[in-house]
């Protein structure tokens, strides 16, 4: 077996990654499997698969993953706002931990379509708004996808609306939940076509890894056995047995520092302790994800780029997309057990396109799951309808009658980009590294929530057909957080105009790469994770050829 | 401790209500430091709540979860949860909820447990809408449902009553529609 890597900081590594999440972990494995000499500075913790736990007080209250009260971020509506400190949850949703927010996902994962790429020239202008073209096409991405596939580990059955596959998934869906015969069900009698939902977590053993075995605690928390295809478990292992990457795990990035000439020339960061360290390094590779990465860029403002680094358009922290979700929730006569197993098992994707004759921009998909209400504290605190009893003998009667009896469906949709909406630093609050905090500025546009609304009414149509006894919809409001965290250092041909080009070098400077949600130029449909797994598989190729071109 | 004013925890807490995961927000300063993992076998003296404090949280947790057929808040244990959390996550709370208590005791003449059931329901449903009572039932819910390491949910009472059945592993048919149409997923 082959020794850890462990580098001194006085040793000039080839790349220092910031960030072991979806990205940062697959970047870590091909560079390093590639020959290059790696440190990956990840904020969290190192947590094994025996770490992770069913404690729902640890998870919520305490936000064991998410960093508890270390780092908490300020959050407003408008630049007319004073923004305030918002705990818990943040605004900002993702797992401080190697592995990143891929140990505390659900694992949806469907790929873009050729539309996703090319929707401006598709649909025109959109007034108001930073919506444009990517500069890479789904053609360039399918090879990509199909790696997260296979190396990653996807469980999934193509679709009817699928686009094209040069390989089948590697392993097939999970097994059909019954949210998912109630939702096929009421969508087929509604016209819709529904379909497995693809899932990074296992149905069956691949690649050495064992398969589910359904405890029902995926989203928000991470997987005991493996399962979940989070990075901990498939790049990092393969990233560490080369002997050429180290993951140095409680290291929070201060700045990245330039020499004369405007590279970087190393990583200043802080250990567990506080202490300020400095990794010396030929190049840098942000994954840090779309609200870190620009915090970090802003943090490394120079003389020379004093709005930030690489920041020469202007963009750095702009055009901030969640993503919306709309939830609606319904009850029915008969145990569904929704606290088994994954959180979806199926999907229709009938509203994936823009159609301009609903009036709006927007497409989506809709998912069945239970969403929160798989957890039984979560189910007790907000799974009884707000329009009956929260407390009380009736409360407790309908608590006990629909744990079991309840599931959701969820309209997953697009977010429009604007410049309104981004992360800046807060210029009044600091962390405890005296790192100023992140700011997050957010307000949806007017057609994202028309999306959102649009796909409730159909959730809701589904609940009607497939027989729910009592259903309900959450209101469709503003946004305050976001899991979801794209759009932040948009790819681009034009310096102008993206802030990285499109192979994700910074158009500023050489030897900076920043490849995570950041780099997303339009929000997708929802669930973003494998995009951003697709892109960091070709973003290495393309960096490895430059380091090996000497062009870094 | 740093006592959050009435006015902060309105404003925050009015700020955040909205979906799923904002009904899970407790719009508090958390201080640092965990809740002690060991299950309260004795039920002896409390470690951060004052006997007052316990018998009166406990008559209200009984109300927002009261004992039908099933075991209510009492029987399982729920006051000793939150004698854990205001030791751990919910210790930046401990000021507001000593005060709303003082708040609500002056309101009924010095006691609420000592009040007959009806009064104790309408001096609650009199605050239901507050920050103080929305704690309350917050600890409460936890406290009925969380792992029994945390301090309630004696002997999984909390989790038998909804049919929450914790396992760490299961095969399908996980409910009554898959398994009557079929797990098969194409």
């Amino acid at each position: 077996m082959t020794d850890r890597a462990r580098y001194e900081e006085s040793d000039t590594v080839d790349f220092v990654i910031v960030g072991s999440g979806a990205a940062g972990g697959v970047l870590a494995r091909e560079l390093s499997v590639a020959g290059f000499r790696i440190v990956v500075l990840e904020q969290g913790p190192y947590r094994r698969n025996a770490d992770f736990t069913h404690d729902e007080v640890g998870v919520f209250f305490e936000n064991q993953l998410m960093g508890g009260a270390a780092d908490p971020q300020t959050f407003r509506h408008a630049e007319t706002e004073q923004a305030q400190v918002q705990l818990n949850p943040p605004a900002a949703l993702y797992a401080r931990t190697v592995g990143g927010s891929s140990t505390h996902f659900s694992g949806n994962f469907w790929r873009l379509r050729p539309l996703d790429f090319k929707e401006r020239t598709l649909l025109g202008d959109i007034k108001g708004t930073g919506f444009a073209d990517w500069p890479v096409s789904y053609e360039e991405m399918e090879p990509y996808y199909t790696r997260v596939d296979w190396e990653i580990g996807v469980s999934g059955a193509p679709g009817p609306f699928d686009p094209p596959r040069s390989r089948p998934y590697p392993v097939p869906p999970l097994p059909r939940k019954s949210s998912g015969v109630l939702f096929d069900k009421g969508a087929r009698k509604i016209g819709l076509t529904t379909q497995p939902a693809p899932k990074a977590i296992l149905s069956a053993p691949h690649n050495g890894r064992a398969a589910c075995i359904h405890c029902g605690f995926c989203l928000a928390f991470g997987c005991e056995v493996g399962a979940k295809s989070s990075t901990l478990v498939t790049m990092i292992p393969q990233a560490e047995a080369t002997g050429r990457c180290e993951i140095r795990a409680d290291s929070t990035v201060a700045r990245l520092e330039t020499n004369a000439s405007g590279k970087i020339s190393q990583v200043v960061y802080f250990d567990k302790a506080g202490k300020e360290h400095a990794q010396k390094t030929h190049a840098v590779i942000l994954a840090a994800n779309g609200v870190e990465t620009p915090r970090l860029l802003f943090l490394s403002a120079t003389p020379a780029q004093p709005d930030g680094l690489a920041n020469s358009s202007g963009l750095v922290g702009k055009y901030l997309m969640f993503n919306h979700h709309s939830v609606a929730h319904a009850w029915f006569e008969e145990p569904l057990n929704e606290y088994k197993s994954v959180q979806c098992t199926r999907i229709a994707m009938d509203f994936y396109e823009t159609d301009p004759q609903r009036g709006f921009y927007g497409g989506g998909v809709l998912d069945a799951r239970p969403f929160l209400n798989s957890y039984p504290i979560a189910f007790g605190l907000s799974g009884i309808d707000p329009q009956l009893p929260q407390w009380g003998k009736e409360y407790k009667q309908l608590l006990e009658q629909n744990f079991t009896r309840n599931m959701t469906i969820i309209g997953n949709t697009t977010s429009l980009p604007q410049l309104s909406n981004n992360v800046t630093l807060d210029p009044d609050k600091k962390d405890g590294y005296g790192r100023p905090l992140v700011r997050m500025t957010y307000r949806d546009h007017a057609h994202d929530h028309a999306m959102a609304s649009f796909l409730q009414e159909k959730a809701l149509a589904i609940f009607d057909a497939a027989g729910a006894t009592h259903a309900w919809g959450e209101p469709v409001r503003d946004q305050r957080l976001g899991a979801h965290l794209l759009g932040t250092c948009r790819m681009g041909d034009d310096p102008a105009a993206s802030v990285v080009d499109r192979y994700h070098r910074s158009h500023d400077v050489r030897n900076l790469f920043i490849c995570d949600g950041s780099s997303f130029v339009t929000s997708g449909r929802g669930q973003p994770t494998m995009t951003i797994q697709a892109l960091a598989f070709r973003a290495a190729e393309h960096i490895a050829r430059f380091a090996n071109n000497n062009e870094i | 401790m740093k006592k959050i004013s009435r006015r902060e925890f309105l404003r925050d807490s009015g700020s955040l209500a909205g979906s799923s995961w904002l009904a899970l927000q407790m719009p508090v300063m958390l201080a640092a430091g965990q809740v002690a993992c060991s299950a309260k076998e004795s039920r002896a003296a409390f470690r951060n709540l004052t006997p007052l404090e316990g018998r009166e949280f406990s008559a209200i947790a009984a109300q927002i979860m009261p004992a039908t057929d099933t075991p209510g808040a009492t029987e399982v244990g729920v006051i000793y949860f939150i004698d854990e959390a205001l030791g751990g996550f919910m210790a930046g709370a401990k000021g507001f909820l000593a005060q709303g208590l003082d708040e609500l005791l002056s309101a009924n003449n010095g006691s609420f447990a000592e009040l007959p059931a009806d009064r104790q329901i309408s001096a609650l449903r009199a605050i239901e809408n507050g920050s103080f009572f929305q704690l309350l039932r917050l600890l409460t819910v936890a406290g009925m449902f969380c792992m029994p390491q945390r301090g309630g949910n004696r002997d999984h009472l909390g989790w038998q009553l909804i049919g929450f059945d914790h396992r760490h592993a299961w095969q399908p048919p996980f409910g009554y529609y898959d398994a009557r149409e079929g797990n098969e997923n194409d």
